[in-house]
């Protein structure tokens, strides 16, 4: 999926996108652009992985959540505007790649499922040290809405889709994190053997360039993976239950304005690839 | 004697007999997917990196945390720092394994590892002269001016760092393209395979510049 097949007729506006204000100064300088967003990236990075790790439970614990905001929240906004300014004019640059692209698709979705996430559920919640209230819930839920959105587009678009391995990878480490004693050695105890399993699979039972045949089992190790991360990181903070600070629903918030992130910037980079 | 070695390790290193076979570091450039997926980590792990250290120089700094002590701040994050660091440093090798002889060439890359080479200096300094006095002005708002500089010091590096990174990607000062004799000396590019071609002597054919790859 691509805008070229969603917009066919809008082509030629794109085509001419290269020749509209401001791109012919940014053009020349496309590069220094380029570090802008990835400055503004890890800025966003930095500010969203410390603030929603602390929903967690997990980082800077010794102080409440409200305390961490009051002091990122500036610079998390920096970090976001920054990305879409910089985003904007790179695009505009660049627009007739982008328009064939699927993982530009998963960028935008997951860009509006991220501000949405840290605005509307992540950032009120931290707020109120916590706690959930009915608006943050709705906002949770259109914003993972958008992400589930960008994940899907990430996993069933051809070329792109080992991309869903980098989430993948960043909720494994977030969970081995939070998941604590035993637990951690159950964790760990099932997903080092899938790694090592899913490596002898698709490099001796199928040679790395058949994609054909590759594709499938990639995809459902991406699964199975998915479904045991997700399911001991439920079984974790169900199991944990209501803490001083937020339930489970708030930890679930806080791993979801992490993930979603990772997957604007995971889809940013693929953009390259495919 | 870099050189030839790296030539070794991009061309023969793991070959087979075989005509077709490829060395590991040609399979790696190769991979229909892992290329990709070390190059997205990279990233990724830098957005980790940079990220928790831009939080603690801030702090540093007395823009952010300023009612948190600065070593509750640094405490905390530091194992974010550490583990975001050594995946950028485990990632950054795996790319550098898939193109060896590009990465030694380019002046990117070497300007690159010089400012890491200073950024870890600095934190060195940091942990070896100015945190012994932490004690002093851990609860203060607004640190002393030499905790402020080395903070400042650490920002500018690793962003420098970060620029030059990206600019890897640029072939403006690539090996084989009419070139100042500074910038062909400063990447060696007599011993590379395009060659060094001085400013005066331009090339019949020298692709497009300015595009990233």
């Amino acid at each position: 999926m691509n805008l070229e097949q969603l917009f066919p007729h809008a082509r030629p506006w794109v085509e001419n996108l290269v020749n509209v204000w401001p791109t012919p100064y940014v053009k020349p300088q496309f590069a220094w652009w380029e570090i802008l967003h990835v400055v503004a990236l890890i800025t966003l990075g930095g500010t969203s992985i410390v603030m929603n790790l602390r929903l967690i439970g997990l980082g800077l614990t010794q102080e409440p959540p409200s305390e961490i905001l009051r002091s990122l929240k500036l610079w998390q906004t920096v970090g976001i505007v920054g990305i879409v300014v910089t985003g904007v004019l790179i695009g505009m640059a660049n627009a007739e790649r982008l328009y064939d692209s699927a993982a530009f698709i998963v960028k935008m979705l997951a860009l509006v499922g991220g501000v949405v996430l840290t605005y509307g559920a992540s950032r009120p919640v931290a707020k109120a040290d916590g706690v959930v209230s009915t608006a943050a819930r709705v906002w949770f839920v259109v914003g993972m809405a958008f992400w589930l959105a960008a994940l899907w587009v990430f996993a069933v678009s051809d070329l792109i889709s080992p991309g869903v391995f980098h989430i993948i990878s960043a909720a494994a480490l977030i969970v081995l994190v939070a998941v604590k004693g035993r637990a951690r050695l159950v964790y760990l105890g099932v997903l080092i053997p899938m790694v090592v399993l899913q490596f002898l699979w698709t490099h001796l039972l199928v040679k790395p360039h058949d994609y054909a045949r590759l594709n499938p089992v990639n995809i459902t190790f991406a699964w199975l993976f998915s479904a045991w991360i997700v399911g001991t990181a439920l079984v974790q903070l169900f199991r944990a239950g209501r803490g001083t600070e937020g339930g489970p629903l708030t930890k679930i918030i806080g791993y979801a304005a992490i993930l979603v992130w990772v997957t604007a910037a995971a889809a940013g980079r693929w953009i390259a690839f495919a | 004697m870099i050189h030839n070695f790296l030539v070794w390790l991009q061309n023969s290193l793991g070959k087979g007999p075989s005509d077709t076979a490829q060395s590991w570091s040609e399979a790696l450039l190769g991979s229909l997917n892992f290329w990709g997926l070390l190059d997205g980590t990279h990233l990724i792990a830098l957005m980790l990196f940079a990220g928790a250290i831009l939080v603690v120089d801030l702090r540093l700094l007395g823009v952010t945390f300023r009612r948190t002590p600065v070593s509750v701040v640094s405490d905390a994050i530091l194992p974010l720092t550490v583990f975001g660091f050594l995946l950028v440093v485990i990632t950054g090798m795996g790319l550098f394994f898939a193109r060896p002889l590009f990465y030694y060439h380019n002046i990117w890359f070497r300007l690159k590892m010089i400012m890491v080479a200073l950024a870890l200096l600095n934190i060195l300094i940091f942990h070896s002269r100015i945190q012994k006095s932490q004690g002093a002005w851990d609860t203060e708002a607004l640190p002393p001016g030499r905790v402020r500089a080395a903070a400042a010091v650490s920002l500018a590096a690793w962003l420098v760092v970060i620029s030059f990174g990206r600019l890897i990607a640029y072939d403006w000062f690539e090996c084989g393209k009419p070139q100042p004799a500074f910038i062909n000396w400063a990447a060696e590019c007599a011993t590379s395979e395009n060659g060094a071609v001085p400013l005066a002597a331009p090339s019949a054919a020298t692709p497009e510049a300015g595009q990233p790859k």
